[in-house]
């Protein structure tokens, strides 16, 4: 079954055709890396899987039914999100923001049920957030407010989850356990995309790897085939010789 | 270090409660042991009662609210623009509430009826809001930054429209005074319909805001976060904005311009009990009416010759604020 699909997209921004009849599905159990250069159409495609832009053509459906059709409430249940921009404008803790992640979940003014701290629980846990789950977001390391924002997400327990490069801002040890985390969450049958540059890293433990090309879908193919020398070449301008599958799958942290 | 929401309720109500009853005990006129003998059916004279009825009580009571709607429009425009140093003031509404009131005075519609200067300032703080939301093209994509800037042109532009037509109405002597004497806020006319205006404006208009802390905690993330979490954010801001327009046009017809309230009470609620809605709107709310209650204390205790106006008085404790914020953001902190 296709959880999230998208076909024909076309987006402009201004005058700039960003998405350029894009066709791209994601299914639960599968970890899907996003990549492409700079300006490739990534978020916008990200954007546009969300609901967060509508396409000017094509279609977007989540379970065989329109994702504008869907209440935001109910979608928000299904799809969740990473944003790659985690600046903070007041000093929430770690924990009220990954609270608001059970926003979908709660009713209008109801306090918080004990299905809601567990779940904020264990995303803090996952993401190994405890240590400084409970101080103010504006005095946490960078890599720690991506992990925060992680937990966010988690902490919807949506199926489907969207990720804007996870691993900026985070030093080798957590990009790696985020990386085993997000294969671990696609083992249990949730539906994990990334859009990353960070290819060494994902590659490997990506079951697919889309790649990107002026708004157009270059190659969506398992990782060795998508990322061979000729196409690295074409979309990424830089010939590669065996740097790729640094962090191979049986790498053990 | 945040302290718990309900002990700090507790003691904001308490601290509430004995400034207004402060409030109505100094003056010309009865004093404690008089206040004292009227709250528990002792015999008063009837122009004591009067004054404390009839004088001191609406005007406590356009304080209390006044203070509280314009700090509950203060953490409403915060959370919406994202921004610590959105306020009424700073976007524009307060400053079309005041064009809007001081053309109702100038041109005596305000003489028409009870709430034609509200109405004025409602019209004109929604148009003015409206106008920097066109400008920035909110109604398409928000741009915080584009806000702001909107909101910054036309305050200064309604500023000088506001200011031409207090020199316009100079020929009418009475007319341009009592536009200036109001553009300073004072609390000095209030009467009981006065009061009524600001406490309801204050009741329909938090009333409204008050459900919705979940959307303002999630609208302080970015529009494609909340989007994500179930919130429309650009409908959202747009719906809590009005609502913040309305608490502050209710306010500013009552009491003329009464400067830096809005921006700085949520900043010393959040130091308090943190940036989360539920706890913070309250106390907020708390804090602002105290804040303007304790400042009509000085106005009324200054000597009658210095004719110390409300808006002066907030704006000598609001000014320092800034500086101490601009002090902090010096050190690397957020605001």
């Amino acid at each position: 079954m296709t959880a999230l699909c998208a076909a024909d997209l076309v987006v402009r921004l201004g005058n700039r055709t960003v998405l350029d009849g894009t066709s791209f599905a994601l299914r639960p159990g599968e970890l899907v890396l996003l990549a492409g250069r700079n300006g490739a159409g990534k978020s916008t495609l990200l954007r546009v899987l969300l609901g967060a832009v509508a396409p000017g053509r094509g279609t977007v459906s989540l379970h065989d039914r329109a994702l504008a059709a869907w209440p935001a409430l109910a979608r928000a249940r299904e799809l969740a999100f990473v944003p790659q921009d985690t600046e903070h404008a007041f000093e929430f803790t770690g924990r009220e923001l990954v609270t608001m992640g059970r926003h979908p979940h709660r009713r209008r003014g109801s306090r918080l049920q004990p299905d809601d701290l567990a779940a904020v629980e264990r995303a803090l846990r996952a993401v190994d957030a405890m240590p400084f789950a409970d101080r103010p977001v504006t005095t946490l390391s960078g890599g720690e407010q991506r992990r925060i924002a992680v937990a966010r997400a988690l902490a919807t327990e949506a199926p489907l989850l969207l990720l804007d490069e996870p691993t900026n801002n985070l030093d080798l040890e957590h990009a790696l356990q985020l990386v085993a985390l997000l294969r671990q969450l696609a083992t249990a049958r949730r539906g994990v995309l990334v859009a990353s540059h960070d290819l060494n890293l994902l590659a490997p433990h990506s079951d697919r790897v889309v790649l990107l090309h002026g708004g157009r879908l270059f190659v969506d193919a398992p990782p060795a085939a998508a990322l061979s020398a000729e196409n690295v070449a074409t979309v990424f301008g830089v010939r590669s010789g065996a740097s790729l599958g640094f962090f191979p799958r049986e790498f053990r942290l | 270090m945040r302290a718990s929401p309900g002990r700090v309720g507790g003691v904001f109500v308490v601290a509430t409660v004995v400034l207004a009853l402060l409030y109505l005990a100094i003056g010309e006129g009865p004093g404690f042991a008089e206040l004292v003998r009227m709250l528990t059916g002792g015999e008063t004279r009837p122009d004591e009662r009067f004054v404390v009825a009839q004088i001191r009580l609406p005007r406590l009571l356009v304080a209390l609210f006044g203070g509280g709607a314009l700090a509950t429009a203060g953490v409403v425009m915060q959370a919406s623009f994202r921004n610590p140093l959105a306020s009424p003031d700073l976007v524009g509404t307060a400053a079309g509430a005041a064009f809007g009131g001081a053309l109702a005075i100038v041109t005596r519609f305000a003489d028409a009826a009870v709430v034609a200067t509200p109405l004025a300032s409602l019209a004109g703080a929604m148009f003015v809001t409206w106008l920097v939301f066109v400008l920035a093209g909110a109604y398409g994509r928000v741009s915080v930054t584009g806000l702001l800037l909107a909101g910054i042109a036309l305050n200064t532009l309604v500023g000088a429209l506001t200011s031409f037509v207090v020199t316009f109405s100079f020929a009418n002597y009475t007319a341009s005074s009592e536009v200036l004497f109001w553009l300073m806020g004072g609390l000095e006319r209030s009467t009981w319909t006065h009061a009524w205006i600001t406490a309801a404006g204050f009741g329909v208009f938090a009333g409204l805001i008050a459900p919705r802390t979940r959307d303002l905690d999630l609208m302080t993330l970015r529009d494609d976060s909340a989007h994500s979490l179930g919130i429309d954010a650009p409908r959202a801001r747009r719906v809590l904005l009005w609502f913040a327009c309305g608490l502050t046009a209710t306010t500013v017809a009552n009491t003329g311009g009464i400067a830096f309230v809005g921006l700085v009470v949520p900043h010393l609620a959040r130091l308090v009990v943190g940036p989360s809605h539920r706890a913070l709107l309250p106390t907020a709310a708390l804090l602002g009416g105290s804040l303007l209650v304790a400042s009509d204390v000085v106005c009324r205790v200054a000597p009658p010759e210095a004719s110390l106006r409300l808006g002066v008085v907030t704006a000598m404790l609001g000014a320092p604020y800034f500086l101490y914020l601009l002090a902090r953001h010096r050190r690397g902190e957020v605001l």
